[in-house]
This record gives structure tokens, C-alpha cells and sequence, in this order.
């Protein structure tokens, strides 16, 4: 196997877009390809992720992006793992170029919601979860999350406080990230006044409907020779799944997809949590950045919102999670988020993340969930 | 599933599951003779052991909630109907399976372990009402 590196990363602001899916993905695309220091030439292959394309009127988009990049001959395909697409393109990208198939590789994640209103999007969002034995059942989104949030708060009771500064912190990360859709603080006076959508998740707890794009480079460290960017080294990539239906999980207390994720990665990597700088964690809702803490081995069972309280997780804390500002703040245009996070890592290693620098940029992890845990992406990435 | 195993004739369908429900009030599921799981998702082959050889059983109409929420914003099938329960049941004799309550209409309402009951209605989906009667015996 090939070391792979990221060594091109891009983001549009999250939140709404003018222009098409197509036209995102693609300038955001030629950004990240121009900032690796390559040509488009050089891109092998292309992974796309659209979920929600077709409500553009649009699928098969890749080779649209390759079209509009000026590499129509490059073949491309498209990705869907719900919200864990583009980690999951990720994850193809660097099979490819580690496997030695592909020199280097293209991802790109692109949605675009807002031409939608809030009740098509939200039944949008639900198609992620089973129609025939959750949805139809009355389940929405955040009815789901919210129901494993209740069952972990029988388990190990809670202030609602606790969710809120996992908000709090997330908004004023978000507040720094000129590529975020909430760029404001928000104080808890805020948060606990915001309306309940789904006990015990206050709107405050739930991340928005977002468009977004953003974009990867993965190549192989014998093509790059010269980088001219920080490279990630690519230590794992790692994949899992679970039971999607909440009916067959003996287990509400976090993501069982999640725990074989990231034991697969951290075996693959070499390492252990503790070796890890800071986090880029899947926080949907504010529940689930505990479960992620929890799920990947950082803190023990019941503790992730006592450390949310303590300040371990904020930006200068002991283990800064979501500097960025997280799905919750930063926004979620659910094929992009998984790209977007590693454009977050990439600029944190770069000197690029200007006013949100996390204390230490020697290693990092990256954790995305496909709906409610069916799919799950854990990439772990270090310095050369 | 092995490839020597025939292959499964599925004993009935995700619809007849949702017919079931609806239409004759009950509520269908699998047990597994391998690992004795009971589940009442449609499946081909045991989610737990993998053994392709699931047979249908009726699941008990009672059972204890296990994790649930209030929704103020609802599905869209559920328009004229929030705020409305979301529960997690477990079934006397085995098997979650999740569904609606719509006489629950604050937090406050219900609590994990409330005893309730299957009760279909003109309705979609999987619908409980508390259940006021006795607990089964144990």
C-alpha cells in the first residue's frame, strides 16, 4: 500500500448558495486543485457525492465537474452514504491512490437544500432513515436522535445545560470560521429559551439545512514529490455499518457503528486516542457530539458532558473538538460535511484556520455518520 | 447464509408487514431458531447470527417503553398530529419495535417503562396508547 496524502482542501461558506449544485461543486473543485499545486490534468479520478442532486433536476454530476474542470475524459461516480457521503468518497479516493490504481484523486461533496422548503427538506432528510418501519412510524430527523438522547439521559441524567454548551461551544468556534453558516455566539439564556423540536432537543441542538461544497485532493506521496502545501499524511481510513433500524440496536447509547470505526482506524493508524491533537466529530445534533467522544474511545461511557461543561473540548481546551464550529454551527449540507471536515484539519495544519488555531496540529481525527448511525467514516491524519 | 443454504423464500413482505399493522391489527415479525432473536424489521437472514432461516411469529401487542421523545415538529405524514410521542417498545415475549402515541403531548407524559398497548387505528404506522390494564404476569 501507497502513503496517501491530502494535499489540497477547499470550502465554500456554508448556509445558501446562488448558484447550482454543479457550479459549487465544481469552482470549489479547481480552488482545491490549484491549491495542491497540481493540474487538473494530474486527477486520475473523480468521487462525487450528491444525496440530494435530484432535486436540482440532476444526477450523474461527476462528469459534469470533470467537464466544467476541463478533464471530461476522467472518469468519475457518485458516492452516497447519506451524511456520510463524502467521507465515504474519501474512502474510495484513497483506496485508489494507497492501492495504487489512481495518482491522485478528486473528491468533492456538494448539496444544495435551499431551493426546498422546510417541510420538503426535512422529509428529505428523513428518506435517510427506514421509511417502512421508522418514518412512517412518526420518525423524523430529529426524533430519532432525540429518542437515543432520552434513552442516555435515563442512563446518566442530565442539566440541559449540558447539550447547551456543547451549542454554546460550537457557535463560537463557528463565530472564527469565515466558511461557517452561523458566524455568531450564542449565550445559554439563547439556547434554552429556543423551542423544543424533538425532547429533549431544542432547536439550538440541531444543526440547519445548509448548502455547501467542498473539496479534497488525495494523492500518492511518491507523485507529489515537492509539496507545496502541509500535507495530511492519511494514517486510516476506516469504514463501518450498523443496524439502521433503533428497533434491532440492543444498545441506545451511542453508535455501535461508530465504536468498530474507529477501533478499525486507530488499529490501522497505530495509535491510540490519546496520540490525537484534536477532532472534527459528526455533531448532527448536540447529542451526538457526546456519543462521538464516547463511541471513539476519547472518554469513558456517561462523561462527555461533564467534559463539554469543563472546557476540554473548546478550542483551547485539552482536546479541542469541532473547532471549525461542527455540523451544529458551521452548517450541514449533508454530502459535503465529510469533505468539509478534513478542510477544516487541512487548515488547521496549514496555518490557514486564522483566530480558531487549536494548540497543538500534529495529528487529527475525522468522524462522520451516515442518518443515524447505518454508515460510519473514521479517518485519522498526521503530519509527514 | 452460507452458499450451500437455499436461498430464503421470504415469508412475507415489508408491505404485508405495514398491512399487518393497518389492516389486520397485529403486529408481524421474525424469530431467529438459530440464536432465538425476535425482531420485527423485514429481514432475510437473522440481523444477530446471519442464519437464513427466519420464521414469522406474531409479536405481543403489550410491552414497556424503553426510549422515546415528544416531537413539536413533526413528519409530514403527521402534520395534524404533533405534538405526538415517538416510542421504542419493548414487546412482552420479545422484540422492540418502534412507533407513534398521540395521546402524549408533553415530555411529562410518559416516562421509560410506561406500560402501553398496540392500538390501530384510521391512522399510519404503528400506533400505542398506554396500556391501563395489568401488568403480565413474569
Amino acid at each position: 500500500m501507497r502513503e496517501a496524502w491530502v494535499i489540497g482542501a477547499a470550502s465554500n461558506r456554508f448556509g445558501k448558495m446562488p448558484e447550482t449544485g454543479r457550479e459549487a461543486a465544481t469552482r470549489v473543485a479547481l480552488e482545491a486543485i490549484r491549491q495542491s499545486g497540481l493540474e487538473p490534468k494530474d486527477i486520475g479520478y473523480t468521487f462525487v457525492s450528491n444525496c440530494f442532486g435530484l432535486t436540482e433536476k440532476q444526477g450523474h454530476v461527476g462528469p459534469l465537474i470533470n467537464g466544467g474542470l476541463g478533464i471530461p475524459e476522467v472518469p468519475s461516480c457518485t458516492i452516497e452514504s447519506a451524511c456520510s457521503s463524502s467521507s465515504a468518497a474519501l474512502h474510495e479516493a484513497f483506496v485508489h491512490v494507497a492501492g495504487g490504481f489512481t495518482d491522485a484523486a478528486l473528491v468533492v461533496g456538494v448539496e444544495k437544500l435551499s431551493h426546498l422548503d422546510t417541510l420538503t427538506a426535512t422529509s428529505y432528510f428523513a428518506e435517510a432513515a427506514d421509511y417502512a418501519f421508522e418514518t412512517k412510524n412518526g420518525a423524523t430527523f430529529p426524533g430519532l436522535y432525540a429518542t437515543l438522547a432520552n434513552a442516555y439521559q435515563k442512563a446518566y441524567p442530565m442539566a440541559p445545560e449540558v447539550l447547551g454548551s456543547v451549542a454554546i461551544k460550537n457557535h463560537a468556534n463557528a463565530a472564527r470560521n469565515p466558511h461557517a453558516q452561523f458566524q455568531k455566539e450564542i449565550s445559554m439564556d439563547t439556547y434554552l429559551r429556543s423551542p423544543m423540536i424533538a425532547s429533549p432537543l431544542r432547536l439550538y441542538d440541531c444543526c440547519p439545512f445548509s448548502d455547501g461544497a467542498a473539496a479534497v485532493v488525495v494523492a500518492a506521496k511518491e507523485f507529489v514529490r515537492h509539496p507545496v502545501t502541509e500535507p495530511l499524511v492519511i494514517r486510516a481510513s476506516a469504514r463501518s455499518g450498523s443496524i439502521t433500524e433503533m428497533q434491532d440496536r440492543p444498545d441506545l447509547l451511542g453508535l455501535p457503528a461508530t465504536r468498530t470505526a474507529a477501533e478499525k482506524a486507530f488499529r490501522q493508524a497505530g495509535m491510540e486516542p490519546k496520540e490525537i491533537d484534536f477532532l472534527e466529530v459528526h455533531d448532527c445534533f448536540t447529542i451526538a457530539e457526546l456519543f462521538a467522544l464516547e463511541d471513539l474511545g476519547f472518554l469513558p461511557r456517561g462523561t462527555a458532558g461533564r467534559a463539554e461543561v469543563e472546557g476540554v473540548t473548546a478550542r483551547d481546551g485539552k482536546l479541542p473538538v469541532n473547532p471549525s464550529g461542527g455540523l451544529k454551527a458551521k452548517g450541514h449540507p449533508v454530502s459535503a460535511t465529510g469533505a468539509s471536515q478534513v478542510v477544516e484539519i487541512f487548515e488547521q495544519f496549514n496555518g490557514l484556520a486564522k483566530g480558531r488555531e487549536v494548540p497543538r496540529t500534529e495529528t487529527a481525527l475525522a468522524h462522520n455518520v451516515g442518518a443515524t448511525g447505518g454508515s460510519c467514516s473514521v479517518h485519522i491524519f498526521s503530519r509527514r | 447464509m452460507s452458499a450451500t443454504d437455499p436461498l430464503p423464500s421470504a415469508p412475507h413482505t415489508v408491505q404485508e408487514f405495514v398491512h399487518g399493522y393497518e389492516e389486520e391489527h397485529r403486529l408481524r415479525g421474525f424469530r431467529c431458531p438459530n440464536c432465538g432473536l425476535t425482531t420485527a424489521t423485514w429481514a432475510l437472514a437473522c440481523p444477530h447470527c446471519g442464519k437464513a432461516d427466519l420464521e414469522e411469529a406474531t409479536l405481543s401487542d403489550r410491552g414497556a417503553v424503553v426510549a422515546f421523545t415528544v416531537l413539536s415538529v413533526p413528519g409530514d405524514e403527521f402534520l395534524n398530529d404533533a405534538p405526538y410521542a415517538y416510542v421504542v417498545v419493548e414487546l412482552d415475549g420479545g422484540g422492540r419495535i418502534t412507533g407513534w402515541m398521540p395521546s402524549v403531548k408533553s415530555e411529562s407524559d410518559l416516562t421509560i417503562g410506561t406500560r402501553v398497548r398496540f392500538s390501530p387505528s384510521y391512522k399510519p404506522g404503528v400506533q400505542f396508547v398506554k396500556d391501563e390494564g395489568d401488568a403480565p404476569a413474569r
